[in-house]
């Protein structure tokens, strides 16, 4: 265990030495801020539009943080063949796997951190309310999203030669399973045959990410989500990882890791 | 080689910006909206994503609870948001057989996935309507001749949100964009009307608006004969106010020969009669 927090130490340094952080940060700052300045109708409490827009992007960039992030651990290690001593210290294949997993998870945790104080601040200071308790849900179930992308995405490049095709593959996967994966069921009863089945097949396998995302909850106020629903999607969530960590390190210990 | 390639690139630039330039700035001139670089460059696709941002101010105007492409309308209709439908509807919040478009839920997943999405048919109401505004900027934006998103925003302005000069100035606008359009004319009088409390040109904007609607049904343009039953009802509620009877008997007579609803009208019509005949 002291091996994988070491490992997941140095993945969280790596995040704030390098820039897409920052720079994601600033545009979705410089973006929000924008729409912010905009007056409709000489309406000043006109917000929804703004906390809208701030989510999306603070969703598209903490997505791309994580992928980013978690697609070139593996690769990278490999390719510079700083692997060879990682392995010798001795730190077993898992506890790799394990460390980088948690170093992108707590990486895009902290992230995730400084883009909701920064939405927090921006809705309090057009609605002068701060529901404390629904953003800090929104950001917990976020943040367990970010979880299941990531191990999605460590699964990824043990399978895939470049982080680049698995990072086009994981955000092509996240994407649809966010847009339609709630509604693959509804789909697959319109199908007859073999191709319905699959398609319910494919709709209890996925992971639902969909849930994960309460950005209509937070926008039009619809106030807390029911504890036992977040603690049931933080179960789903971390059992899904977990067995996406499992896959990933039963492809990896056989791995050869020369490149 | 690279060079003159270059250069030559760059007299290529230089020429066309030289051409180019005059042309965007006779179309700001003119005053059209289409003369943006960028909406010219969507071309008639800006119908699409101005019908798009006037779904988003529905959605929004339902906090969220909204059916995706996949939740399939049973019926094609107005949306809620619609001015016509709103009124028509009254103070009717009961949800119809179409509003509960999620249905039982499927299997555990669907069940379970409810807790994260808005389930509750909701409407925005009071100051809260003007979170719908900023899609229906973006919507006239887009497509200035979309007159639907003038009268719906104008609606909402001088009603929940007490903005009457907002609303007029909307208006105008898109007057500016589609004047021959009878429906704008007849929210501007009522904003006229209602709001300001100026009979004399609110009159004088709904007998432009029939005006135009009679060009338009003469040139053969199927206008919406409800509209016309709107703007001689509202006539009539002027000519009642500002107590003109033998305008109010026209304009009654005017409206019995454009409704169905026939039985009252005659009733009305016999007692502004008997008024004019004592």
């Amino acid at each position: 265990m002291n091996n994988a927090l070491a490992l997941a130490g140095v993945v969280i340094m790596e995040l704030y030495r390098r820039k897409d952080f920052y720079v994601l940060f600033i545009m979705t700052a410089l973006m929000t801020m924008v729409l912010g300045s905009v007056k409709f109708f000489h309406d000043d409490r006109i917000v929804r539009y703004l906390k809208d827009a701030c989510l999306l992007l603070i969703w598209v960039s903490s997505l791309v943080i994580a992928v980013t992030t978690a697609a070139r651990q593996i690769p990278a290690e490999r390719e510079s063949r700083t692997i060879f001593p990682l392995l010798a210290k001795p730190v077993s294949r898992a506890e790799l796997i394990a460390g980088k997993f948690l170093g992108c998870w707590l990486a895009c945790g902290l992230a995730l951190l400084v883009f909701y104080l920064f939405f927090g601040v921006i809705t309090a200071s057009r609605e002068h309310v701060w529901p404390l308790g629904a953003y800090l849900e929104a950001m917990w179930l976020h943040w367990i999203c970010l979880g299941i992308v990531t191990a999605l995405v460590l699964f990824g490049s043990v399978v895939f030669t470049a982080p680049s095709s698995n990072s086009t593959i994981s955000f092509i996967i996240v994407g649809g399973i966010m847009f339609c994966g709630g509604h693959l069921n509804g789909v697959a009863l319109h199908l007859r045959g073999v191709s319905g089945t699959i398609l319910h097949v494919i709709y209890y396998c996925i992971p639902h990410l969909e849930w994960y995302d309460v950005r209509d909850l937070v926008i039009h106020d619809w106030g807390r989500i029911p504890w036992l629903a977040v603690a049931g999607a933080t179960l789903y969530g971390l059992l899904y990882s977990a067995f996406l960590l499992g896959a990933t390190w039963l492809v990896f210990r056989r791995k050869t890791l020369t490149v | 080689m690279i060079r003159l390639a270059m250069l030559l690139a760059f007299v290529c630039c230089f020429t066309l910006a030289e051409k180019l330039a005059p042309v965007f700035d006779s179309l700001r001139a003119r005053g059209d909206r289409s003369g943006s670089p960028l909406l010219m460059l969507v071309g008639d696709s800006r119908r699409l994503f101005a019908n798009q941002f006037f779904v988003m101010a529905d959605v929004y105007f339902h906090s969220g609870y909204y059916p995706t492409i996949f939740d399939a309308r049973k019926k094609e209709g107005p949306l809620h948001l619609d001015v016509a439908s709103h009124e028509e509807a009254g103070a009717a919040e009961e949800p119809d057989e179409d509003d509960q478009f999620l249905g039982k839920p499927r299997d555990w997943i669907e069940r379970f996935g409810r807790n994260f999405f808005p389930t509750v048919h909701t409407h925005l109401k009071g100051a809260d309507t003007g979170e719908i505004l900023p899609w229906l900027r973006l919507s006239a934006d887009v497509d200035p001749t979309r007159v639907d998103t003038y009268v719906t925003g104008s609606y909402w302005l001088r009603t929940s949100l007490n903005k009457p000069d907002e609303a007029e100035a909307f208006l105008r606008e898109g007057l500016r964009a589609s004047p021959d359009s009878y429906e704008i004319l007849l929210e501007l009088g009522r904003v006229c009307f209602y709001n300001k409390h100026n009979s004399r040109v609110a009159r004088n904007l709904w007998e432009q608006a029939l005006e135009k609607w009679r060009r338009q049904e003469a040139a053969g343009e199927n206008p919406d004969t409800h509209a016309r039953e709107e703007i001689l009802g509202e006539l009539v509620r002027e000519d009642q106010q500002s107590g003109n009877l033998r305008q109010l008997l026209a304009d009654l007579e005017s409206l019995s020969k454009a409704t169905t609803r026939n039985a009252a009208i005659e009733k009305q019509i016999e007692e502004v009669k008997a008024k004019l005949a004592r």
